[in-house]
């Protein structure tokens, strides 16, 4: 099958897939939907439809929805970074689910850098953010060298690091850092001179974060595919041993694409937390280390595919809150459709039949036309 | 500190320590069984929670212990074989899948009782805490004799009953990996799937057996946690339970040591709860299970290590005699 072909296919297969989640959502909702007949059902089925699809970019006047469309693309910022990292990560076969308490962690570091070291403008915000990707990438050298010296399931180590980094998070601020004269748990509020710029102000908090979450994009991209690292990273990730005979440090690059994706995850961290928030008042894990998960399997750990899946994801988190809001669906239904999506994106028999028949077709096709060929030679 | 030690030695703390180890050992035995086939399941964690938020929805409806515990262990096999389905029909890597069932089993359980109880609509916190009540709780059992024991009949007597059929279990899962055809097929479709083929085993069925074991149990667990641990199901209650019942797995791998290696954690956890019921701020207690897995399985894989460097080196010796001889 050439590339054009393969390409029609990985197409077809996403939209397939997205298809069906959005039918088992349809039906979630249908159940979910008030409504004392059938007729009045479907009619707010339909509204909440209405408001998961089209409401996130086109609003009720028909008009094109910027404040909505700008909520989408500043939701993308740090899922864009843990879709990296996980990429990363799973490219070496490191299951590590670590991102999910590293922006956490990340986006506590950056709050106290920017709250108690003063700086100048600028400089103190990089520097932050840098704070943050430094620790957040020293905290995934535990589960990396433990499992490439002794073997220990990164996968089980990161999960339990989550809520131990959650549970500190929460100690610290209760006992240490928490703005006493507010009810709710938070920090002091941030010096100015450490918020990330806005790119648009209209409150969508659109920030300057989402241009560099783009250039990261590129720099991944590039690193996995164009470096000797990133070449190793995947070359572990398909074969280990074949690495591990030809040569390859194994052991070490085990190590740097965790920690790497701890650098991106705590980047990550640093500039939502600073373009977003104006205290730090996260009690609770976020849930963009499981989304970055969903976005690196949607993207087939391909970096360059990341922001479309995070845009898609944002989108759907977007027509989700919507629906919730105006039609009284709950907002958690992302979560089901997520899950179905990421099987079906991560199946790789999924159509297998279908591609058979592409493959088999195309290889005809490609016999026809070398015998018409060889068939002007003899004439 | 002897404060400490003083309310520690008390048969409830010892009590605690069973109470808590019941869900995870459910969980445990699940892995052990999945993993003697040769699969990592680490959706036990969402299938515990999608069981147990079921399960207390059934004893809800049918004002039956009994029917929410079926319904639960049926939500956990269910589960399981459809993550069967994804895994083995259409190749999903199993670890994939399991993170997909997470994920579910975290948020969408939350949608599921918004929509299902509808009780719960506009609070950012919904739970069936409301719909159990004590009589729909898994009845606790009180053996007769060994109750009037002095100190053992406090620590062991008076528990629900699925902390004893979680015990039992061990035994159960023993029988059934080694004393049994299907152990026999499901530890050499582990082994080697290819060699169990060539000998006429289905490793497909097999797996999917073992699989729909594992279901089992982690429904047993769950129903644990919204119908005797807690009084009904709440968001993220599970809270990490399956994923420490991996690493009780990873240290042993065998139904017996991955027990002991479970009563370690209920000790970490309940060792935790003292603490901060001592005045201990319990954001610093809570994460002491979660470190003292990290910390087992760093011991284990050293222990692990030397003892193959021993085995090794014992084999370089037998063979440099053999060369002498």
């Amino acid at each position: 099958m050439n590339k054009k072909a393969q390409l029609r296919f990985s197409i077809l297969r996403g939209c397939l897939a997205i298809l069906i989640s959005l039918l088992i959502a349809t039906l979630l909702i249908f159940i979910s939907a008030k409504g004392n007949n059938v007729g009045e059902k479907l009619g707010s089925t339909m509204d909440a439809l209405t408001n998961l699809i089209i409401r996130p970019i086109i609003s009720g006047r028909g008009a094109f929805a910027t404040k909505s469309f700008t909520d989408i693309l500043a939701g993308m910022i740090p899922t864009i970074f843990t879709g990296l990292a996980t990429c990363v990560m799973f490219s070496a076969n490191q299951f590590n689910l670590g991102a999910e308490g590293g922006i956490m962690l990340g986006a506590f570091v950056s709050s106290l850098v920017a709250i108690y070291v003063p700086m100048g403008a600028g400089i103190h915000m990089i520097i932050a953010i840098l704070a943050s990707a430094v620790t957040v990438g020293a905290m995934m050298l535990i589960p990396g060298v433990l499992k490439a010296k002794l073997g220990v399931s990164e996968m089980v180590c990161s999960l339990m690091l989550n809520y131990v980094i959650m549970y500190m998070v929460k100690f610290l601020m209760n006992t240490k850092f928490a703005d006493k004269s507010k009810g709710q748990v938070q920090s002091l509020p941030f010096l100015a001179s450490a918020k990330v710029p806005e790119l648009i102000s209209n409150g969508s908090k659109l920030t300057w974060g989402f241009i560099v979450a783009l250039l990261f994009v590129v720099v991944t991209a590039l690193f996995m595919y164009r470096t000797r690292w990133g070449y190793a990273i995947r070359m572990i990730g398909i074969n280990q041993d074949f690495a591990k005979y030809s040569g390859m440090k194994v052991a070490a690059i085990i190590v740097a694409a965790q920690v790497i994706g701890g650098i991106l995850t705590g980047l990550g961290g640093g500039i939502e937390m600073l373009g977003r928030e104006t205290t730090f008042n996260w009690t609770a894990l976020p849930g963009y280390g499981w989304t970055g998960i969903t976005i690196a399997c949607i993207s087939g750990n391909n970096p360059i595919l990341v922001p479309f899946a995070a845009f898609f994801m944002s989108y759907l988190d977007k027509g989700c809150s919507l629906m919730s809001t105006y039609c009284g669906v709950p907002a958690q239904l992302i979560d089901i459709i997520q899950g179905v999506i990421f099987v079906f994106f991560a199946a790789e028999q999924f159509l297998s039949g279908y591609r058979q028949k592409l493959v088999v077709r195309s290889a005809q096709q490609e016999l026809k036309e070398k015998e018409a060929k060889e068939g002007k030679k003899d004439e | 500190m002897s404060n400490l030690l003083s309310s520690m030695m008390t048969p409830a703390f010892f009590f605690s320590i069973i109470r808590i180890t019941s869900p995870i050992l459910f969980a445990t035995l699940g892995a052990v069984i999945v993993e003697k086939a040769g699969i990592s399941n680490i959706g036990l964690e969402g299938i515990m929670m999608i069981s147990a938020l079921f399960g207390s929805l059934g004893a809800y409806y049918t004002s039956s212990w009994i029917v929410g515990l079926l319904v639960a262990l049926a939500v956990g096999v269910l589960v399981a074989v459809i993550m069967s389905l994804f895994a083995f029909q259409l190749k999903t890597d199993i670890i994939l899948v399991g993170i997909a069932i997470n994920m579910i089993g975290s948020g969408g359980t939350l949608f599921l009782v918004k929509v299902i109880t509808n009780l719960t609509e506009g609070k950012p916190l919904s739970s069936t805490t409301s719909l159990i009540t004590k009589t729909l709780q898994i009845p606790t059992v009180n053996i007769p004799i060994i109750r009037s024991i002095p100190v053992l009949g406090k620590i062991i007597s008076g528990h629900s009953l699925l902390t004893y059929v979680a015990f039992l279990m061990v035994f159960v899962v023993w029988v059934i990996l080694y004393k049994t055809s299907l152990g026999l097929n499901l530890r050499s479709v582990g082994e080697n799937p290819n060699a169990a083929s060539s000998v006429g085993v289905s490793v497909t069925k097999v797996r999917y057996i073992a699989m729909g074991l594992s279901g089992l149990m982690a429904g047993f667990g769950g129903a644990f946690m919204s119908m005797s641990y807690a009084m009904g199901w709440s968001q993220d209650m599970v809270a990490g339970r399956g994923f420490i019942a991996l690493a009780a797995q990873a240290m042993s791998a065998e139904p017996l040591g991955s027990m002991f290696a479970t009563i370690l954690f209920g000790f970490a956890q309940a060792f935790g709860i003292k603490l901060s019921s001592i005045g201990f701020d319990s954001n610093l207690a809570s994460p002491i299970p979660y470190i003292i897995t990290i910390v087992g399985l760093v011991i284990f894989a050293i222990t692990k290590r030397s003892k193959e460097a021993k085995r090794l080196a014992a084999v370089g010796a037998a063979a440099e005699k053999e060369k002498e001889a």
